[in-house]
């Protein structure tokens, strides 16, 4: 375990160093929220300041968690890092999980600093443990979308992986009702995304105090489906990578 | 016995890749007792088994097939402690896959290999080697320090990380970025990447590629300073020379099989290590066919050209049968002729499309 907490901790100070990660993940989602997010509206029976703050910390993370690894891995892959691990005493599960901690410290910020950013120039107010809840909602949420980054990473090749991503990035952004809330046929469909069950979990704390079972049900699912996507990619290129 | 006319063109045995030469070479496909038979070498003796302690390293019967494809067939063969052994073959020939197989990346179709008494996967799980493949990467956007300390972290008891920096010849540029180095920079630090761990088995892959001719040099002071410690070595390579000055062992792979294996004079003996030319009027081809040591033969007008495993023998033949040769010649083949005709009497033997044309 400790050679792959070492490689996690490369991972990070690697990605502290990275612009793009920091456009993505911190600075983009503050910059939306500052242009958009106090209108004087409602979403979701929150007041929209909420749930934007929740949107935009959910798109940071997401963001994080999920385009972040998917170029890379599939990069590392090609250039022949992974294998080159492979040939250390590094455990043979050890590059995705290195992947997948590193993820958990990297999408750190994103919620943390939107969240700041909600109390204090969005004037958002409630419970301590609304807070906490919300955060480890969004934080647990979107940590599932590193599992679906190794499944792509490992299957498919830089070129090829760069629009999927982009395409998965903002379907998920868009129908997981990241930027707006969703209402209506559009609602109808969103709901089965990840991303919609991960903003409604936290908006449902913040404006009821309580948690539906099926949006819970909804992220577990997901997470499932991706986990099983990963093995079958990390099992299918064992000899080839 | 003696077929006269099944011969072979040597630059057609490996797609012609390899610029090993081009030169017309017929063979004569002469059954000696002392040489290998037309059947492709296929009692090869195992140099290792005549040394002291367990094998490293041990292939029994390994094959690994892609469909059809057999890229190693049926390899068997032992590395022992503090040898250094040179791996070669043209492209295509299977060292890859065989060192794949021997790190545990690739699994062998049929067969066994076991690295310090256990499987691959284990052997390099618990840090006792360290490896170097051509195909193997590096993380982008750490400095090279960082990366080596990094590697030399994941091993159980490694090399200080200034130590492993000093001996691939890279803490000029430890503070670089990896992904900014030259291809010859690269390569060092891969090396420092297989040396970091103080591993007992050394495997590289083609390690020198991309390095320049000092580089070079300086790369196997450092390696032969690994050796010296005690380590075991395992390298592949195309570079001939190479393999003469560095190892102590060279086996001879060619699709897939084991073809030969000794010490870089015994692989040139084995080929016939001499080449003796004269010119001779009434040149009598049955009869030179039968000269002792002959491996080939080559005729062209009055120019006769023989290599030989014990010139001496052939040239007393020559001269004790009456004959009295003019302009005549001794010379030395050198690794790359003597693995020239181990691969391409291999080709022949095996029905190559390219070989087996007639005089």
């Amino acid at each position: 375990m400790s050679g792959t907490l070492l490689l996690a901790k490369a991972e990070v100070s690697r990605l502290r160093r990275n612009k793009r990660y920091l456009i993505f993940t911190v600075a983009l989602p503050v910059m939306f929220y500052l242009i958009f997010g106090k209108q004087n509206a409602n979403g979701y029976g929150v007041s929209f300041k909420a749930f934007y703050m929740v949107g935009m910390a959910s798109f940071g993370a997401f963001s994080g968690a999920f385009n972040n690894n998917t170029i890379r891995i599939s990069q590392e892959r090609k250039d022949g890092w992974i294998r080159q691990l492979r040939l250390t005493p590094l455990p043979a599960n050890g590059y995705v999980v290195a992947k997948i901690l590193a993820s958990m410290a990297t999408t750190v910020p994103s919620i943390v600093v939107v969240f700041l950013l909600g109390r204090f120039y969005g004037g958002v107010q409630m419970p301590i443990w609304k807070w906490i809840v919300c955060a480890l909602a969004i934080w647990i949420g979107t940590l599932i979308f590193a599992a679906l980054a190794v499944a792509l990473g490992y299957k498919l090749d830089p070129d090829s992986v760069q629009p999927v991503a982009i395409v998965i990035f903002f379907f998920f952004s868009i129908f997981g009702g990241l930027w707006f809330p969703l209402s209506g046929a559009l609602q109808k469909f969103g709901e089965f995304t990840p991303t919609y069950q991960i903003v409604k979990i936290s908006t449902d704390v913040i404006g009821q105090g309580s948690i539906a079972l099926i949006n819970v049900i909804g992220v577990v699912v997901w997470f499932v489906i991706f986990v099983a996507l990963a093995t079958l990619a990390v099992r299918s290129t064992a000899e080839t990578v | 016995m003696s077929q006269y006319g099944t011969g072979y063109r040597a630059s057609d045995t490996d797609g012609g890749g390899s610029g090993y030469g081009s030169d017309t070479v017929y063979s004569s496909q002469d059954s000696r007792d002392d040489y290998a038979s037309t059947s492709g070498y296929s009692t090869v003796t195992t140099y290792g088994a005549s040394r002291g302690g367990a094998p490293v390293v041990s292939f029994e019967n390994v094959s690994k097939h892609y469909g059809r494809l057999r890229a190693v067939d049926g390899l068997t063969l032992d590395l022992r402690p503090g040898e250094t052994t040179a791996l070669l073959g043209p492209n295509g020939a299977g060292k890859s896959t065989s060192l794949d197989m021997l790190l545990a990346l690739r699994k062998p179709t049929s067969g066994k290999i076991q690295m310090f008494g256990s499987d691959p996967y284990h052997a390099v799980k618990s840090g006792r080697v360290g490896a170097m493949l051509q195909s193997g990467g590096l993380m982008p956007e750490v400095t090279v320090r960082e990366l080596v300390t990094l590697v030399t972290g994941l091993h159980p008891k490694p090399e200080p990380v200034e130590t492993t920096l000093k001996r691939a010849g890279i803490a000029q540029f430890a503070d670089q970025r990896v992904d900014r180095l030259s291809g010859g920079q690269t390569q060092r630090v891969r090396f420092a990447l297989a040396i970091c761990g103080k591993s007992e088995l050394i495997v590289l892959d083609e390690p020198t590629t991309a390095m320049d001719v000092e580089t070079r040099r300086l790369f196997w002071t450092s390696m032969k300073e690994e050796v010296a410690q005690g380590r075991t070595l395992l390298f592949a390579t195309h570079y001939l020379e190479e393999a003469d000055q560095a190892a102590d062992r060279i086996l001879v792979i060619n699709r897939g099989r084991l073809l030969a294996d000794g010490t870089p004079a015994e692989i040139k003996a084995r080929a016939g290590a001499r080449r003796i030319s004269f010119r001779l009027d009434r040149v009598d081809e049955p009869f030179l066919l039968g000269l002792p040591g002959l491996v080939n033969l080559e005729v062209r007008h009055d120019i006769v050209q023989i290599q030989s495993s014990d010139s001496d023998a052939t040239l007393y033949a020559v001269l004790d049968a009456g004959y009295r040769p003019r302009d005549i010649e001794v010379t030395s083949l050198g690794l790359e002729q003597a693995f020239l005709a181990i691969t391409a009497e291999d080709d022949a033997a095996n029905g190559n499309p390219h070989a087996g044309e007639a005089i």
